[in-house]
């Protein structure tokens, strides 16, 4: 429901994404806020605040993925780890340019995803999560058994990973946390960017008819393999992207940092924020992140209480407290914050007629 | 010859445990269309809650092991009653994720109440069977003939009891199982006790061939239980005895003659399994493709 007095007169006006005065001048606001950021906050949140651009980048690839299209990815850490890899391979040992590797990441993540999508030809659902499952570990085994001697005799990949150059432009060193901040939160509004379009293009209708009815899409005349695919492709394309920041944000890269686990909480992510709108996916990744440091902050208080159970605690908190959220996401409100915040619009816009909801 | 016949029969040994491990996921997905993909961390659990009892509270092997059974259907009707319960008619990518996410929540609890280190069921008198030239751990063997055992035992009570009619029933349709007078929701919880107190055995028999270890003992039965379902197909339970003999030569044969020369290929060769598997042959050798109609 549109607040009250915007009316719709025109047909671009209804497709509109940004519909009023306010909404475009809260816009530019909170673009500008975004960037100034960097020039204030300290490290710390600079940093908490980069990884949290991460993971929208990456949600927004499995939004498209199981949000729009509805094919389950529970390997989107790996594809993301693939996008990492590909920039610490070409930089480290090939000398390529950091920003020809930004597509180049997003390609070969894409490519990789559209080879454990290729089940979907036949199946549906569940099975092509298991075979994104299978995924996950083939490509952290890869990770993890391909390792040579680089030029100075060193050996790397393998489990000790790969270390990435810095990042520079024009001559300007963008390592530091802000200027790194600051091409993270650009990566990300360019991928918000495309990816609130896609939902208006005819790719993005069909891949919502798509999750709808399979059927019903096909005899509407979707080549469903096709868009499927395509989905596959464009959400492992995000995932690479979301690599490229991820190798740049901790310079260097490891099997360790790809597992199950960690593409467990990307889909948790995605549910918790809610599934099928991109600002569910900033929801989940803020509240997500806001959760592992609220986790951080507790533990050691935690430890003093309980001294004798301290390094269980260190490994099986974070586990424990994300798990039962998501539980009780998916079994109160599978459709996450998102609907919370739509429900909240619905109620103060129409506040005091609560009846007119119907 | 001799390492062939060798890992041949290794094979099979194994291939009858995996089948036990995957025919508690079986005997779940086919009453209730929950595909309990947390089988692998329950096991992990009970493995860990059977060395609790041996070496913490002395209790003899042949008790705690019945005691870890019963605690298993228990665990496994907790699970249903406290997670899937509320989800049933929901799509079932939502019961998948949910078993998933139950999955970390029981791995967090066992690691949590063992801290998580690595321990040892000494199920079995270690020793060596030998037939010939031959030799296999007697561990493997009896757990092969338990394994074996339960299987068959199982597979009685589905064809011949009056419960088994019922899960039969249950599967091929809810509604009409309902307006039959089965109670569904009675059904679901009974065959999540069975799954629970399979996993149980499952968690013990490989917790005495391997270790038990919250971080890889879970995983391993979970990545050896999926090419077995997926090759056997969901709803079959001679499939999975089947699927699971193939598996496990497979992987023997495998780690027998590619392991020395690409090193870890074991670890590696249940996920291309599963993978080839989804390619070739979606719906198994014995499975049903559900034809959806308008």
């Amino acid at each position: 429901m549109l607040p009250s007095g915007v009316l719709t007169t025109n047909y671009e006006s209804d497709m509109a994404i940004v519909r009023t005065k306010t909404q475009w001048l809260l816009l530019a606001v909170g673009i500008g806020l975004l960037f100034s950021v960097s020039l204030f906050a300290s490290n710390y949140w600079l940093t908490w605040l980069t990884r949290v651009a991460i993971y929208v980048v990456a949600i927004l690839g499995l939004h498209i993925l199981t949000g729009l299209c509805g094919q389950f990815s529970i390997g989107h850490m790996a594809f993301l780890g693939v996008g990492a890899y590909v920039v610490a391979v070409l930089t480290s040992q090939l000398g390529l340019s950091g920003w020809l590797c930004l597509p180049l990441s997003g390609l070969a993540a894409g490519v990789v995803g559209l080879f454990f999508g290729l089940p979907c030809f036949r199946l549906k659902g569940f099975y092509l999560a298991i075979s994104t499952l299978a995924a996950n570990f083939i490509i952290v085994w890869l990770m993890e058994h391909f390792q040579w001697q680089n030029a100075e005799g060193l050996t790397v990949g393998g489990s000790v990973g790969l270390t990435v150059p810095r990042l520079t432009l024009a001559g300007i060193d963008l390592n530091s946390k802000s200027a790194f901040y600051c091409v993270a939160i650009a990566v990300m509004l360019a991928a918000t960017f495309f990816a609130k379009n896609l939902q208006r293009t005819r790719t993005g209708r069909a891949f919502v008819a798509i999750r709808d009815n399979e059927l019903a899409a096909q005899i509407s005349g979707m080549g469903l393999f096709r868009y499927k695919m395509l989905a596959f492709f464009i959400g492992c394309f995000y995932a690479g992207v979301a690599g490229w920041l991820w190798a740049y944000s901790i310079r260097s890269v490891n099997p360790l940092q790809f597992g199950l686990d960690d593409s467990i909480w990307l889909v948790g992510m995605l549910i918790i924020g809610g599934m099928g709108s991109t600002t569910g996916a900033f929801f989940g990744a803020l509240s997500f992140s806001l959760l592992e440091e609220f986790i951080d902050r507790i533990r050691p208080v935690l430890e003093d209480a309980f001294p004798s159970m301290a390094l269980q605690l260190n490994v099986a908190l974070s586990l424990g407290v994300f798990s039962i959220v998501i539980l009780i996401f998916l079994i109160k409100e599978p459709r996450g914050l998102y609907h919370l915040w739509e429900k909240f619009k619905l109620y103060y816009r129409l506040y005091p007629y609560a009846y007119m909801r119907e | 010859m001799d390492t062939f016949l060798g890992a041949l029969v290794e094979g099979i040994l194994h291939g009858g445990i995996y089948a036990l491990l995957a025919l508690g996921l079986v005997v779940i997905y086919k009453s209730s269309h929950v595909f309990n993909i947390a089988h692998g961390e329950i096991m992990m659990f009970l493995a860990y809650f059977m060395v609790f009892l041996v070496s913490s509270q002395d209790l003899p092997i042949g008790l705690s092991f019945l005691l870890v059974i019963a605690v298993g259907a228990g665990v496994g009707l907790a699970c249903e009653r406290i997670f899937l319960r509320p989800l049933i008619g929901k799509p079932m990518l939502i019961t998948f994720m949910v078993a998933l996410v139950m999955g970390i929540l029981i791995r967090s609890i066992a690691i949590l109440w063992h801290g998580g280190a690595p321990q040892t069921i000494a199920l079995f008198p270690s020793g060596y069977i030998r037939v010939g030239d031959l030799s296999f751990s007697s561990t493997l063997v009896w757990s092969f003939v338990i394994a074996l055992a339960m299987f068959l035992l199982f597979m009685l009570v589905f064809r011949y009891s009056k419960v088994g009619l019922g899960m039969r029933c249950v599967a091929e349709d809810h509604q009409t199982s309902q307006s039959l007078g089965i109670d569904v929701k009675k059904v679901f919880a009974l065959s999540w006790a069975i799954g629970g107190s399979m996993a149980a055995i499952g968690g013990v028999l490989l917790g005495s061939l391997t270790i038990v270890d919250s971080d890889t003992l879970g995983l391993f039965a979970l990545v050896r239980a999926l090419p077995v379902l997926l090759l056997g197909g969901l709803e079959s339970v001679p499939g999975a005895l089947v699927g699971g003999l193939i598996i496990g030569v497979t992987e023997i044969l495998a780690s027998t003659y590619i392991d020395p020369h690409i090193h870890g290929f074991r670890e590696l060769l249940p996920f291309i399994l599963i993978v080839a598997v989804l390619m070739i042959t979606p719906h198994g050798l014995f499975g049903l493709k559900r034809i959806e109609r308008v």
